[in-house]
C-alpha cells in the first residue's frame, strides 16, 4: 500500500479558526448593525493596532499597497520625484511609487534580504525625496544608518513594514523611524483579515489627520472637499475580524520565531548546500517568510513539492527585471545580490500552526534531497570510472 | 420574498436611509455565504468573485465585468486602462459625488465641466463647445439612478473619437431605450457602497465592458499589474473586491429586482401624492427611461425651511449635493468660478432627497407626504 506523503502547507488559514463561532457571533452583530463604512469596529481596531505597534496613530486603509501610495501622497511626493527602494521586494512597493507618480530608484539588497544601507548615498540625486526600506521577510532594514542618511540629506523615510508586524531593532518597533510605516493585513500576513486590508502608523498627529482625509475622498465633512482624495478605507467588516486576531499576534510571532530557529539549527550541518542569512542579535525578526539560499534550488523546490511540502520562491524575478520596469532602463547585472538571490532562494513553511512533526518532516526531506544527490553524484563518478 | 418593516423600534423617527431593515432578514443567508468562503479560505479573488462578475455582466447586458475595491477605483482603473492620463482632458459634470472628479484627477487627467439639464444629468448640447485636441473621454453620470442622454453623447463621442465612460455608481438596472446602463460606453463603472441600491457590506465596485482586450487589461490592473504570480507587466495598485463581499453580493443580487421595483413604487407614490403641490418640482421619468431612484430628488424655493420642518417632524432628508464640485476647495486649481454652471449651482440650492429605501414601508411614506403637505398647506 502506498502511503500519501504528509502535507505541509504554506498557508495556515484553514487551521486558524479553531474557535470560529466567536467570529460569527461578532459578524452577526456587525451585519445587523449596518455600520459598514468607517464604523466603530474600525476605530477600535485602529486603537488596538497603534497600541500593538507602540506608535501613537494608526489609520486603516484598503491594502498595504494603498498604505504606501497614501503615505507618499501625504508627503507631497509625486511627479518628477525619485524614491529609493530595493528590487528585493513584492512588486507592490514599486507599484505604489509609480501610482504616486514618482520614479523608483533601486539599491541592491544585502545578506538579510533588506536594502544595503551602504549603497544608498551613491543613488541620491537632487530629485530624491524619500527612502522606502522594506522590512522584507519580517527582517528589519538597517534603520539607524538609514535614518542618519535621511537626516543628512533631508529625505523622508516610509517604512514598508507589510511583512514585519511586531519586528524590532535595538528594542524599537518598526514604525519608529519612518514618517509613516505601512502594514498589510492580506490573508497570508502574520496578522491577517479575511480580504484585503492595510494600516498606516505614524507618530505625527498632523499626518494622521491628513491621511484620514486622503483615504476618504478628501471629505472634511459630508459635503466639503478640501483635496481630491482616494477611497481607501479598511472595511469595518475586516476590522471586526482584525479585532479578534490582533490578540494572537504575540503567539503568532513567538511561534514563527521558534519554528525559524528550529530550522536554522537543523540546517547548520548542511552548510555545503544551504546558506542561512546571518541573524543579527539586535533584531527581532518575525519571519513572515522563512527564506534561505540553497544549492540546486529548482530541483529542491520540485522535490519538496513532490513530497507534499508547499515550499515557494519569493520571488524568482527581481523587480527591476520585470516587464513593467523596462522603461526604467535597468538591466541584468545591475543588482548582483538581488539577482543571485532570485536564483537561489527558497521559502519553507514556517507558520504558527505547524506541528513539530511537520517541521521534522520538512527538515528530513531537505536533508534527504542533498544526501540522495551526493550519493547519486558519487555513484555517477564511480560508474564513469568503470 | 418578504420585505419586512423593521422600523417598528422607533415609530416616530424616519431615517433618510436604514440598512438594518435589509440586513435583519438577510443575516442568515449572508453569514452562510461568508461561512462557505471560509471553508475554502480563498479570501482573495476566490470563485465567488468571478461568479459575481458573470452575474453582473448578464444583468447589465454586457460581455464582461471586473469587480474592484470601490466605485472610485472603478473610474480610476477605467481611465488608466484607456491610457487617459497626464495632459488629457475628460468632460464631466460638476453635480456628482466628488469621486467622479477625484478619479479623473487621480488618473492625472484634467476634469472639464459642463452644465446639466433640468433632470440633473449632463447637457449633451454643451459637449462640443469644450472639446479640445486634448479631450480623450466623456464621463457622464447617471445621477439619481436616471440614465443620461446616451444617444446624443455616444453620437458626439463617435464623431470626435472620444471614449465614453459611464459613471453608473447610482444606477444599476436603470435603462434607456430598453438597454441597461453600463452597456453604452466603452466602460461602465458601478459602486457597491453600502448605501447603493446593490450594496456590499463594505466598499466595492465593478466595471462593465464589451471589449475583451479591455477586460483582460482591467483584470491585470486591479491586481498590481500581475499577469501571473511572478510576472508583472504594468505597475498598478491593488483593487480587488474581497471574496467575502462578492459572496454576500451574490445573495443580494437575488433581491435586487424586487428592491428596485419597491423603490420605483415608493417613487410612484410620492409622484402621485405630491403632484398637486405647485411649489415642488418632481422628477419626471421619460417614456424611454427606467429610473431606479437611488435618490428621489425634489426641488423647491424654500428648501432649507422644508428640510428643517421635516427634521422637526422626525423626517430625515439629505442633499445630493449642496456644493457643486467646481466650487469645492479641492477644485481651486481648476479655476472655475461661481456663475459658470448656472443650472448645477441653482439646483444645489433647491434640491432635497426624500427617503426612498425599499424597506421604508407605507406608513412612513404616508407620514413623509403628510408632513410636506402640512408645510405648504398648513
Amino acid at each position: 500500500m502506498k502511503i500519501a506523503p504528509m502535507q505541509v502547507k504554506f498557508s495556515y488559514l484553514d487551521r486558524q479558526f479553531s474557535n470560529i463561532d466567536t467570529y460569527f457571533s461578532d459578524l452577526k452583530k456587525f451585519v445587523i448593525s449596518g455600520d459598514f463604512t468607517l464604523g466603530n469596529a474600525l476605530h477600535e481596531f485602529e486603537r488596538q493596532f497603534a497600541a500593538l505597534c507602540r506608535i501613537p496613530f494608526a489609520i486603516g486603509v484598503g491594502s498595504g499597497t494603498d498604505a504606501l501610495v497614501l503615505s507618499l501622497k501625504v508627503l507631497g511626493i509625486g511627479s518628477g520625484d525619485e524614491v529609493i527602494t530595493t528590487p528585493t521586494t513584492f512588486i507592490a512597493t514599486v507599484g505604489a511609487i509609480v501610482q504616486a507618480g514618482a520614479k523608483p530608484v533601486f539599491v541592491d539588497s544585502e545578506d538579510g534580504f533588506v536594502i544595503d544601507s551602504s549603497k544608498v548615498e551613491a543613488k541620491l540625486t537632487k530629485r530624491t525625496k524619500a527612502i522606502i526600506p522594506v522590512h522584507y521577510t519580517g527582517n528589519v532594514a538597517d534603520m539607524p544608518t538609514l535614518e542618519r542618511i535621511a537626516r543628512k540629506h533631508n529625505l523622508a523615510i516610509i517604512e514598508d513594514a507589510c511583512q514585519a508586524i511586531g519586528a524590532e531593532i535595538d528594542g524599537k518597533p518598526v514604525g519608529s523611524w519612518g514618517v509613516t510605516a505601512c502594514f498589510s493585513l492580506h490573508p497570508l500576513k502574520n496578522l491577517n483579515v479575511w480580504g484585503d486590508g492595510g494600516v498606516i502608523v505614524t507618530r505625527s498627529e498632523d499626518i494622521a489627520e491628513k491621511l484620514k482625509l486622503y483615504r476618504n475622498h478628501g471629505l472634511e465633512n459630508r459635503d466639503e472637499v478640501s483635496i481630491f482624495g482616494w477611497n481607501s478605507r479598511l472595511d469595518t467588516l475586516q476590522a471586526v475580524i482584525g479585532n479578534r486576531l490582533i490578540r494572537e499576534v504575540g503567539f503568532i510571532t513567538d511561534q514563527r520565531i521558534a519554528n525559524a530557529t528550529y530550522y536554522d539549527d537543523a540546517f547548520r550541518n548542511l552548510q555545503d548546500y544551504i546558506h542561512v542569512p546571518k541573524r543579527r542579535s539586535n533584531v527581532k525578526h518575525v519571519y513572515h517568510l522563512y527564506v534561505i539560499r540553497v544549492e540546486k534550488r529548482d530541483q529542491l523546490l520540485a522535490y519538496l513539492q513532490k513530497n507534499g511540502i508547499e515550499a515557494k520562491v519569493h520571488y524568482p524575478i527581481p523587480v527591476h527585471l520585470q516587464r513593467a520596469a523596462r522603461y526604467l532602463g535597468y538591466k541584468e547585472g545591475d543588482f548582483p545580490v538581488s539577482e543571485s538571490d532570485a536564483k537561489s532562494i527558497i521559502t519553507l513553511p514556517a507558520h504558527q500552526h505547524l506541528t513539530r512533526e511537520e517541521l521534522d518532516y520538512t527538515v528530513d526531506k531537505v536533508r534527504n534531497f542533498y544526501k540522495e544527490r551526493t550519493a547519486n553524484t558519487a555513484e555517477q563518478i564511480c560508474g564513469n570510472r568503470k | 420574498m418578504k420585505i419586512m418593516d423593521t422600523n417598528t423600534i422607533n415609530k416616530t423617527h424616519i431615517s433618510y436611509t436604514d440598512l438594518t431593515g435589509q440586513h435583519a432578514y438577510l443575516k442568515d443567508e449572508l453569514l452562510e455565504a461568508v461561512s462557505n468562503v471560509l471553508d475554502r479560505c480563498q479570501f482573495i479573488l476566490g470563485p465567488e468573485v468571478e461568479a459575481f462578475e458573470q452575474r453582473f455582466a448578464e444583468l447589465c447586458g454586457v460581455s464582461h465585468a471586473v469587480a474592484v475595491n470601490s466605485g472610485t477605483d472603478a473610474l480610476v482603473l477605467a481611465l488608466r486602462a484607456l491610457d487617459v492620463g497626464s495632459g488629457d482632458e475628460v468632460i464631466t459634470v460638476p453635480n456628482s459625488f466628488v469621486a467622479t472628479t477625484s478619479a479623473i484627477v487621480l488618473a492625472r487627467a484634467r476634469p472639464v465641466f459642463i452644465d446639466v439639464r433640468d433632470d440633473y444629468n449632463m447637457d449633451p448640447s454643451q459637449i462640443e463647445s469644450v472639446i479640445t485636441s486634448r479631450t480623450k473621454a466623456i464621463l457622464p453620470v447617471h445621477l439619481t439612478g436616471r440614465p443620461a442622454e446616451m444617444n446624443t453623447i455616444l453620437e458626439i463621442a463617435k464623431r470626435h473619437h472620444l471614449y465614453v465612460i459611464e459613471d453608473a455608481a447610482q444606477a444599476v438596472l436603470a435603462a434607456y431605450h430598453t438597454k441597461r446602463v453600463g452597456s453604452f460606453g466603452t466602460i461602465g463603472c458601478f459602486s457597491l457602497h453600502p448605501l447603493k441600491t446593490l450594496n456590499a457590506c463594505g466598499d466595492g465596485g465593478v466595471l462593465t465592458t464589451n471589449d475583451s482586450g479591455l477586460f483582460k487589461r482591467l483584470k491585470i490592473l486591479r491586481n498590481l499589474g500581475l499577469e501571473s504570480r511572478d510576472r508583472c507587466s504594468a505597475w498598478s495598485g491593488n483593487s480587488r473586491l474581497d471574496t467575502i463581499q462578492a459572496a454576500m453580493l451574490l445573495v443580494k443580487l437575488k433581491y435586487l429586482p424586487k428592491w428596485t421595483e419597491q423603490r420605483r413604487l415608493n417613487a410612484e407614490f410620492y409622484l402621485k401624492q405630491l403632484g398637486g403641490l405647485s411649489e415642488i418640482r418632481l422628477p419626471i421619468e421619460q417614456s424611454y427611461e427606467k429610473c431606479v431612484y437611488h435618490t428621489f430628488v425634489i426641488r423647491t424655493d424654500r428648501r432649507d425651511e422644508l428640510k428643517s420642518y421635516l427634521a422637526d417632524n422626525q423626517v430625515e432628508t439629505a442633499i445630493h449635493y449642496p456644493i457643486p464640485l467646481h466650487l469645492q476647495e479641492s477644485a481651486a486649481s481648476l479655476n472655475y468660478k461661481i456663475g459658470m454652471f448656472p443650472m448645477a449651482e441653482a439646483q444645489a440650492n433647491h434640491i432635497l432627497s426624500l427617503p426612498i429605501y425599499p424597506e421604508l414601508g407605507q406608513e412612513k411614506l404616508n407620514r413623509v407626504v403628510s408632513v410636506i403637505k402640512k408645510f405648504y398647506r398648513g
